[in-house]
């Protein structure tokens, strides 16, 4: 019984080591799922010297030593594998062995059998993919029971003379499988809870962190201004829980919510020296409120005295800031800390993507214009000889046509706002069939039929005419018969349909090179509208080309956009 | 006069050089057509001194109306267009001139004296023509362009020249001559020309001449004045 008390007495220096344990830095390889070699090599030096300290807290009987040596081991064994727990065992046999006395071979051969041992449910478990039982003190409690059995086994097999094996196991059998499976159980179970807090902090902070990304995601689709700022530094603020939230570009506020912002106003320049010195060496600049002090520039009685300031970047230059402020009665969170780094890596890849999609319109824009130049001459030359030969005739038609003439190019030149009403758009395309006709006369008929519900839908501008002009350059005037183009304005279930049709098809070959104004326009209505919209066409050689502009029934909504 | 005709598919457009040529009084206008057909046609009838050619035409280019044209009869070019991607072009084909639409009078007074300075001389070595790759065809109410490589052979008879594809008979206006010089098809017959790589065997008569089998199964007679250079061509 004594012995049983003393053994209990040593299990509870291991259940100390083991909370300190789980309290320490070299507790960071366990909260992981994966153990890299280093880790595993901490893992060796920590459980061989669990498996010394067992040695040494052991109790002398009969000449030997009633120990808990095979926790370390048999923890050792399940957490890190066979390689790993027979290591351990060996270091820990070793160093008794080097103690000599009755059962000295035995114990050191046991030892790294029972780490082995371990070493081989951890194999089960991970072969039955069960490895979040390893951490399961019920397993380390059997295991290690089991392991210390052999152990008795081992000792009765090697120890001669028999008899006297035979009572020291009598003796030491019952305390030491009971005391080395309890703090091992023990032992693992405090591993388990840390391993678990650490888990639920992580997902804690995981979900913070979704929540913010998801709130803000496409908040800054038109880069930092103030219009968007506010709502942003709002949700930052919200989710974090910190005292205030900033936001800044590389001058002045753009947005300041939470306490203090009474003072901190927004569209002020920016007066902290933190801040400048965020921007100027695009660096995190934290002041936690303790060993270095923040301390507000504008107002004395400022409750905020700890700052994060996180800069925003894109392609490396610092746009801007992001801050977070902690009040004076409260200390700044180590997981707000990282979650506004985080928070502007964010922002800063959201960024990136909304300089990306401008440049992307910007070049679209450019495409634009390199084809209405590369339009022009010919229709221009052409037109502009029509109407000297009809002047002769009739002047007055001549007068008419160069009026349209003017509107077409006035048209042409706010083509680059952006977005038009439909019926702007057909003015525009009517003023070119006006001229078209007169240079053709009998070989070129249009047809032009409305729903008159859609004349006020907002479309991108060049969208018709390019594709009206392609039925007429490349349709029509290839043609020896007299050549029809119809179009047709009509709303088809939630779409609102522009199908233009000329009885050449000339296109169905070459869809690519010379209508190189099509696709612009199809890429235009769907990168502003959707890839659900945009142009199709159909075609039966020599017989029709139809070319259909599918757009949304409500048209273009946000048309802040194009202007960039 | 200078005899001119005014090749453009737009009216207005040959109305206006109409116009402007009457005012220079040293030109007869001797047709407008609005074509390439209709131009190789009244090329044959009108015989004119010079013809003033739109490139950009529906189906027959001016280009090709260029190279249609029977040698003999080829006058004086003046390419006309609206707008000067054209110009190196219409030089390489040895155009006499290049204008651009729309046409000032200023400039049209030195193609005229240009032509006087031509015309007056005796007649100026030929141009070297451009090959033919399509030959346009007459199909009931539309122009049928036959892709040289598409042809089987070329006969003529009092009807006029008629193109043989697998397609079909095609009445063309272009005559065996100006095939013969301007696509790779061989004269085989005073009537026919044959496209050899649709050839698959020469029969030979006793007479000395023979007949051709096409792969097609139609044949061809070989009259023996062409037998001879055909079965050099052919490497015997």
């Amino acid at each position: 019984m004594p012995l049983l008390l003393d053994l209990i007495k040593t299990m509870a220096v291991f259940v100390v080591v083991a909370y300190l344990y789980s309290k320490s830095p070299w507790f960071k390889p366990l909260t992981t799922d994966r153990l890299r070699p280093q880790d595993k090599i901490y893992l060796y030096l920590f459980f061989s010297a669990i498996s010394i300290m067992g040695t040494y807290l052991g109790l002398p009987v009969q000449d030997a030593l009633a120990n808990t040596r095979a926790i370390g081991p048999v923890l050792a064994g399940i957490m890190g594998g066979p390689l790993l727990g027979t290591a351990v065992g060996f270091t820990g046999g070793l160093h008794r062995y080097s103690f000599g006395g009755f059962t000295a071979f035995s114990c050191g051969l046991s030892t790294m059998t029972e780490g082995f041992i371990g070493g081989l449910v951890h194999l089960y478990l991970v072969r039955k993919h069960h490895e979040d039982q390893v951490f399961r003190p019920v397993i380390t409690l059997v295991t290690t029971m089991v392991a210390e059995m052999v152990q008795m086994l081992i000792i009765l097999a090697t120890e001669r003379p028999f008899t006297d094996a035979v009572a020291l196991v009598q003796v030491i059998a019952f305390p030491m499988i009971a005391t080395s499976a309890c703090g091992a159980a023990l032992f693992m179970s405090i591993i388990r809870d840390q391993r678990n807090m650490y888990d639920r902090a992580a997902a804690a902070f995981s979900t913070r962190a979704f929540t913010i990304a998801e709130r803000t995601l496409g908040l800054l689709a038109k880069g930092l201004d103030s219009e968007t700022t506010p709502e942003l530094a709002r949700i930052i603020q919200e989710d974090t829980g910190v005292a205030a939230v900033a936001i800044t570009d590389r001058e002045k506020v753009l947005a300041f919510v939470g306490e203090g912002s009474d003072h901190h106003q927004i569209g002020h320049p920016i007066s902290s020296q933190l801040t400048w010195t965020a921007i100027e060496e695009n660096r995190v600049v934290f002041a936690d409120g303790v060993n270095r002090i923040y301390t507000c520039s504008l107002d004395r009685a400022c409750p905020l005295n700890s700052v994060l300031v996180v800069p925003l970047t894109v392609d490396n230059d610092v746009i801007g800031t992001i801050k977070l402020y902690e009040s004076r009665n409260k200390r700044f969170l180590n997981m707000n800390r990282s979650l506004g780094k985080g928070i502007a890596g964010l922002l800063s890849s959201q960024l990136m993507l909304s300089r990306y999609e401008k440049q992307k319109n910007l070049l679209v824009m450019a495409e634009l214009k390199l084809v209405q130049a590369q339009v022009n001459p010919h229709f221009l030359f052409n037109a502009l000889n029509t109407i000297i030969s009809i002047l002769r005739t009739d002047p007055e038609r001549a007068r008419d046509l160069l009026i349209h003439v003017s509107n077409f190019f006035r048209m042409n030149l706010k083509r680059t706002n952006g977005i038009a009403t439909l019926r702007e758009e057909l003015a525009q395309v009517e003023s070119y069939v006006t001229i078209e006709k007169a240079r053709f006369e009998d070989r070129l008929t249009v047809n032009m039929d409305f729903d008159e519900d859609l004349m006020d839908l907002r479309i991108p501008t060049f969208t018709l005419q390019p594709i009206v002009e392609n039925a007429i350059k490349h349709g029509i005037s290839n043609m020896l018969e007299p050549g029809v183009v119809n179009i047709h304005v009509y709303r088809a279930d939630d779409t609102a349909c522009i199908a233009i049709e000329d009885n050449a098809g000339k296109l169905c070959e070459k869809p690519d090179g010379d209508g190189l104004g099509m696709q612009i326009v199809d890429k235009r209505i769907k990168y502003l509208m959707g890839s659900s919209f945009g142009t199709s066409v159909e075609c039966v050689p020599d017989v029709m080309t139809r070319v259909t502009i599918r757009l949304p029934l409500n048209g273009f909504v946000n048309d802040s956009s194009t202007h960039s | 006069m200078i005899r001119a005709l005014i090749v453009d598919d737009e009216v207005h457009a040959r109305d206006e050089l109409e116009a402007l040529l009457a005012d220079t009084g040293a030109i007869e206008i001797v047709g407008k057509c609005p074509d390439g057909l209709a131009a190789l046609r009244a090329i044959k009838s009108e015989r004119p001194d010079v013809i003033f050619l739109d490139i950009q035409m529906p189906v027959i280019s001016g280009f090709e109306v260029l190279s249609m044209i029977d040698e003999e009869l080829m006058p004086a070019v003046v390419f006309v267009t609206a707008y000067d991607e054209y110009a190196l072009k219409a030089f390489e084909e040895n155009a006499l001139d290049y204008l651009l639409k729309p046409v000032e009078s200023e400039r049209l007074a030195r193609t005229v004296q240009k032509l006087k300075k031509i015309l007056t001389r005796p007649p100026q070595t030929a141009y070297p023509l451009a090959d033919i790759t399509r030959i346009p065809c007459i199909a009931t109410n539309r122009i049928k362009l036959v892709a040289v490589s598409q042809v089987e052979f070329v006969r003529s008879d009092v009807a006029g020249v008629y193109v043989v594809s697998a397609d079909g008979e095609f009445f063309t206006e272009l005559t065996l001559k100006v095939l013969e010089s301007r696509t790779p098809l061989v004269r085989c017959h005073r009537q026919f020309l044959i496209n050899i790589d649709r050839v698959d065997s020469i029969v030979l008569h006793e007479n000395q001449a023979g007949h051709i089998q096409m792969k097609s199964g139609k044949t061809v007679p070989v009259s023996r004045r062409y037998l001879k250079k055909m079965k050099e061509d052919l490497g015997f």
